[in-house]
């Protein structure tokens, strides 16, 4: 019995050692994807002088079709929502539409401060001009940019960590237990 | 949807309550002004309406005396201003970066909302309007057949002649201009009002319409919202210089129409496309011929001979009523007293 307990708790641990990896994995995929829909984004604004609410809805769509099928469709939703939302014409404002959909992104690999710089882009979003929009653009752009580099950066050393840790906790347990 | 349901839409949700519950789309409005600071004003009924301070009602200006009572009013602020003209924008102002350069911006129903604030200048150059705080809200309305009374005499042996509309602002040259593009567009039936002969049935041409600001047609992803006709082929969003040079070598059509010409360019254009043996129907500001005859470009239109009817409308009145047509010579051919026929 206790030996049948001891395996459990290897197996948990390693589990949960190889699902903290993932979700670093994962994250990183999600702030790709975010960066490619915020460069498409900015070309929508920038070149066609496309609307948010229209420009959102095709970028969503688009995405939807294309990553979806790669568990990434969350930020694809999102954008649609959002677009949703633009459309629906409730007389709220944008960055309260943003933020209303923003919760939406809560059960995603993303972080609290991933999602919290998101919702610094939708505050200034859509209004003033096109050079506003550009340069608020490429500053959220330089964040993604840094956040994704990091993430780049320590994906090998940590999925080995959480991967080893897991495997190394579950046999301490085991033996402290025993 | 009704006109005041569309504008209502694009209000922020503590204006939009307000003008719910003072059933503002009862008054029939031509006019909603914002102005940071000052009362919410209406334009309705021929007189000036303000909104009470806890928005249920609206009140006559003249029976309040206003003046003497800001107080009971509901002055808009300038959070008011900046949340009403991002619902307008549809929370995109750069995408009206060139509307905004001229003061105004079409909202979906083709109503115009005039803005004022600060310039921005780019050498003499407005390259931006920035601090906007006052909104002018007109109100587009489609009025079928308002038209019909004119159409008799602005044609000559079955065939259309060149016309300019001249109107003070808000006397209904937009309404009447698309009115008769509707109607010229799929062909129309009249009594002949000299003798009183049967029935006369005017084939429907080609139209092309040039809606610099989207208040002819009101297009939406360049469809129009607005009845312009069956022949009727809409350049949305495009300056009518260029516009009408598009459209005649690409649509052929054997009328153009344009709203509010006025600048030189405009005019070298409406004088191409009657080289190319189009007919022209335009608007233009001003309160009867001899006002246009004063403006330098347009008094040697009139000498040439570029209009062949120059209808007036009546300031002040119902919208879209015509006080008199004249011809090519300036010459009073009808004149209405008062109403439209």
């Amino acid at each position: 019995m206790k030996w049948i307990g001891g395996c459990l708790v290897i197996l948990g641990s390693t589990g949960f050692g190889y699902y903290m990896a993932q979700q670093w994995k994962l994250r990183l995929k999600c702030l790709e994807q975010l960066r490619q829909m915020i460069y498409f984004l900015k070309g929508e604004i920038l070149y066609g002088h496309t609307a948010l609410g229209p420009a959102l809805e095709r970028i969503g769509g688009r995405f939807k079709n294309t990553e979806g099928e790669k568990g990434l469709s969350a930020l694809p939703l999102f954008f649609l929502a959002v677009a949703k939302g633009v459309q629906r014409q409730q007389g709220e404002l944008f960055s309260d539409i943003w933020k209303k959909e923003l919760k939406q992104l809560e059960d995603t690999p993303l972080k609290e401060e991933d999602i919290s710089s998101l919702k610094g882009l939708g505050d200034h979003l859509g209004y003033l001009d096109l050079t506003m929009q550009e340069r608020n653009l490429l500053l959220y752009l330089e964040q993604l940019d840094g956040q994704i580099s990091y993430l780049r950066t320590h994906l090998k050393e940590r999925t080995k960590l959480y991967t080893s840790l897991g495997i190394m906790g579950g046999l301490f347990l085991t033996v402290a237990m025993l | 949807m009704e006109e005041m349901d569309q504008v209502i839409q694009v209000f922020p949700q503590k204006l939009r309550r307000m003008l719910q519950q003072a059933k503002t789309a009862d008054f029939q409005a031509e006019e909603l002004r914002l102005r940071a600071g000052q009362p919410f004003l209406m334009q309705a009924r021929g007189r000036e309406w303000f909104l009470m301070e806890d928005g249920r009602c609206w009140v006559d200006v003249g029976e309040m005396k206003a003046w003497r009572q800001p107080h009971c009013f509901y002055l808009a602020t300038s959070e008011d201003i900046h949340n009403t003209l991002e619902l307008m924008s549809r929370y995109s102002l750069y995408a009206f970066d060139r509307e905004l350069r001229q003061g105004f911006l079409t909202i979906p129903g083709g109503h115009r909302i005039g803005v004022a604030g600060q310039a921005v200048l780019e050498g003499n150059q407005v390259k931006t309007l920035q601090n906007i705080s006052f909104l002018n809200v007109r109100i587009a309305r489609q009025i079928p057949g308002c038209a019909s009374h004119i159409l008799p005499w602005v044609y000559e042996k079955g065939r259309l002649c060149s016309l300019l509309i001249i109107s003070p602002p808000g006397c209904g040259k937009t309404t009447l201009l698309r009115d008769l593009i509707r109607q010229v567009s799929n062909g129309w039936e009249y009594q002949n009002h000299l003798d009183q002969r049967p029935l006369v049935t005017v084939k429907g041409i080609a139209v092309g319409v040039v809606d610099e600001r989207s208040e002819l047609g009101a297009c939406s992803y360049g469809i129009p919202q607005n009845d312009l006709g069956i022949r009727t082929d809409v350049l949305d969003g495009c300056p009518k210089a260029e516009g009408i040079m598009m459209l005649i070598r690409s649509m052929a059509p054997r009328v153009v129409a344009v709203d509010e010409i006025g600048s030189k360019e405009d005019l070298e254009a409406i004088r191409y496309g009657k080289n190319c043996g189009c007919k022209l129907m335009a608007t233009v500001h001003g309160s009867s011929l001899e006002d246009i005859q004063k403006k330098p470009v347009l008094k040697e239109f009139v000498q040439e001979g570029v209009f062949e009817r120059f209808i007036v409308l009546e300031a002040g009145g119902k919208p879209g009523t015509v006080k008199l047509i004249s011809d090519g010579e300036g010459q009073c051919m009808k004149a209405w007293k008062g109403m439209r026929e």
